[in-house]
């Protein structure tokens, strides 16, 4: 089998992140901060060293870090407790579902308005996207790192330092890219960073996290069981406590505490054998008659994006199962993405590649995409 | 004196741990021994003087 979905989930991880879960299940297997007792001190011990791994990656010094089940809730508990009546967002036009949606139902309730910036627009100035969609209740700039649809990097450092220094709060959706390109909120005024640890940051599925710059002070997205001040009818005003209650997926995050401590040792080569793929694969695309490869010129992270004309993009997945080779088509979750790209009608079919893949993969993608091409 | 920190968050005791062990101090994290519900199931326990200036950024409390 051939794995070129690794945008949705990168489906092999190092052998240290499958020995840390066992680990945690098996030795350790117990909730943190539910239990006095030595086994669960180790158990808030080791979450705690998980928020301060996280907090370092995204290069601040505080552990900051309040985990989630995955970005989605990242962002809806950023979303639902930063914005208040009469605010105004600006996003992207290539934000994912976990971003559009949570706005556009707050829109909906009357309680904010949102803008999106075009793709054309996407090319300006920080000044002239400043002058051009900021309006005088603008409060947040929302932008994904990268595009889940095509690859491109969306994320522009010139453009989050603008909005910053000039009174509005910055936001990053790391959920593409986080552990390609690496993001210093410190350096870089970054006030909040959505991440999930299942894809490039190479743990397991069903851990995620908001990552501030500094503490919030805003309500917590659900209320229950938060280990302290048990007796507190709602979630008591401490952090992260407050902003974490339920059992946390800790074999998940002791997971990603050693996903990320490999990354410091490995990102460098995987992100330099990713790239040769990635140059490989993009030049290979161009040979085959009659392909769209969308945003072809742009940086991008392990992503890209391409239509074979009068094929819609489900018939090349099939074709490309039937073959044994994973990638996706339709809407993924984007589809701001595809009326920026007039896609919305046929979908696109999405290749990504990630740290095991090898040329071998891509000479076998090629070969069938040539034959659907002929088809 | 045997002393013990308490503090609200839990994160803040495992910081707090962090930094005395980091200065060489010995110290334990234990069940709080105190029935004040205010604070966090867990303290630590130390029998170092001085150890505040540390930990003087995190809301907390010395219990001797």
């Amino acid at each position: 089998m051939v794995y070129l979905d690794n945008a949705a989930t990168t489906k092999y991880k190092p052998e240290e992140v499958y020995k840390a879960f066992e680990y945690y299940v098996r030795e350790i297997g117990v909730s943190p901060g539910r239990g006095s007792y030595q086994l669960g001190i180790e158990a808030s011990r080791m979450l705690y060293k998980t928020r301060r791994v996280v907090a370092k990656y995204f290069g601040i010094d505080e552990p900051n870090v309040i985990f989630t089940k995955n970005s989605t809730e990242a962002i809806n508990m950023l979303f639902n407790g930063l914005l208040e009546n009469g605010d105004h967002v600006i996003i992207s036009c290539y934000e994912h579902n976990a971003v559009l949606r949570p706005l556009h139902t707050l829109k909906e309730k009357g309680i904010i308005d949102y803008s999106i910036i075009s793709r054309e627009d996407l090319m300006l100035s920080p000044e002239e996207v400043y002058k051009k969609y900021v309006k005088s209740n603008t409060v947040l700039f929302a932008t994904t790192l990268a595009s889940n649809l095509t690859g491109r990097v969306i994320y522009n450092p010139s453009l989050i330092r603008y909005m910053k220094v000039n009174g509005i709060k910055t936001f990053v959706d790391s959920s593409q890219g986080a552990g390609k390109i690496r993001l210093s909120m410190s350096d870089e005024e970054i006030d909040y960073i959505a991440f999930t640890g299942h894809k490039d940051l190479l743990g397991l599925p069903g851990v995620g996290g908001l990552v501030c710059r500094q503490k919030p002070s805003w309500k917590p997205l659900i209320q229950g069981g938060t280990g302290v001040l048990g007796d507190s009818y709602v979630n008591p005003d401490v952090f992260p406590d407050a902003y974490e209650a339920g059992t946390l997926n800790m074999p998940a995050i002791w997971s990603l505490n050693v996903s990320l401590e490999w990354l410091k040792q490995s990102a460098e080569s995987i992100i330099e054998h990713e790239k040769e793929l990635m140059d490989y694969l993009v030049t290979e695309l161009d040979g085959i008659d009659n392909i769209t490869i969308y945003d072809r010129e742009y940086d991008r992270v392990g992503a890209v994006g391409i239509n074979i004309k009068g094929k819609k993009s489900n018939e090349i997945v099939q074709m490309l199962d039937d073959n044994d080779i994973c990638v996706r088509g339709g809407i993924h979750c984007a589809i701001l993405a595809h009326e920026a790209l007039g896609t919305r009608e046929i979908g696109v079919v999405r290749i990504s590649i990630g740290w095991m893949n090898e040329k071998e993969d891509i000479d076998a993608l090629i070969e069938v995409l040539k034959r659907v091409g002929e088809c | 004196m045997l002393m013990h920190i308490v503090f609200y968050s839990t994160s803040h005791v495992f910081e707090a741990e962090e930094r005395l062990k980091e200065k060489g101090i010995e110290c334990k994290v234990v069940p709080t021994p105190v029935t004040d519900k205010a604070y966090c199931g867990v303290c630590i326990e130390t029998y170092a003087d001085n150890v505040e200036q540390l930990i003087n950024h995190m809301e907390h409390s010395v219990v001797e």
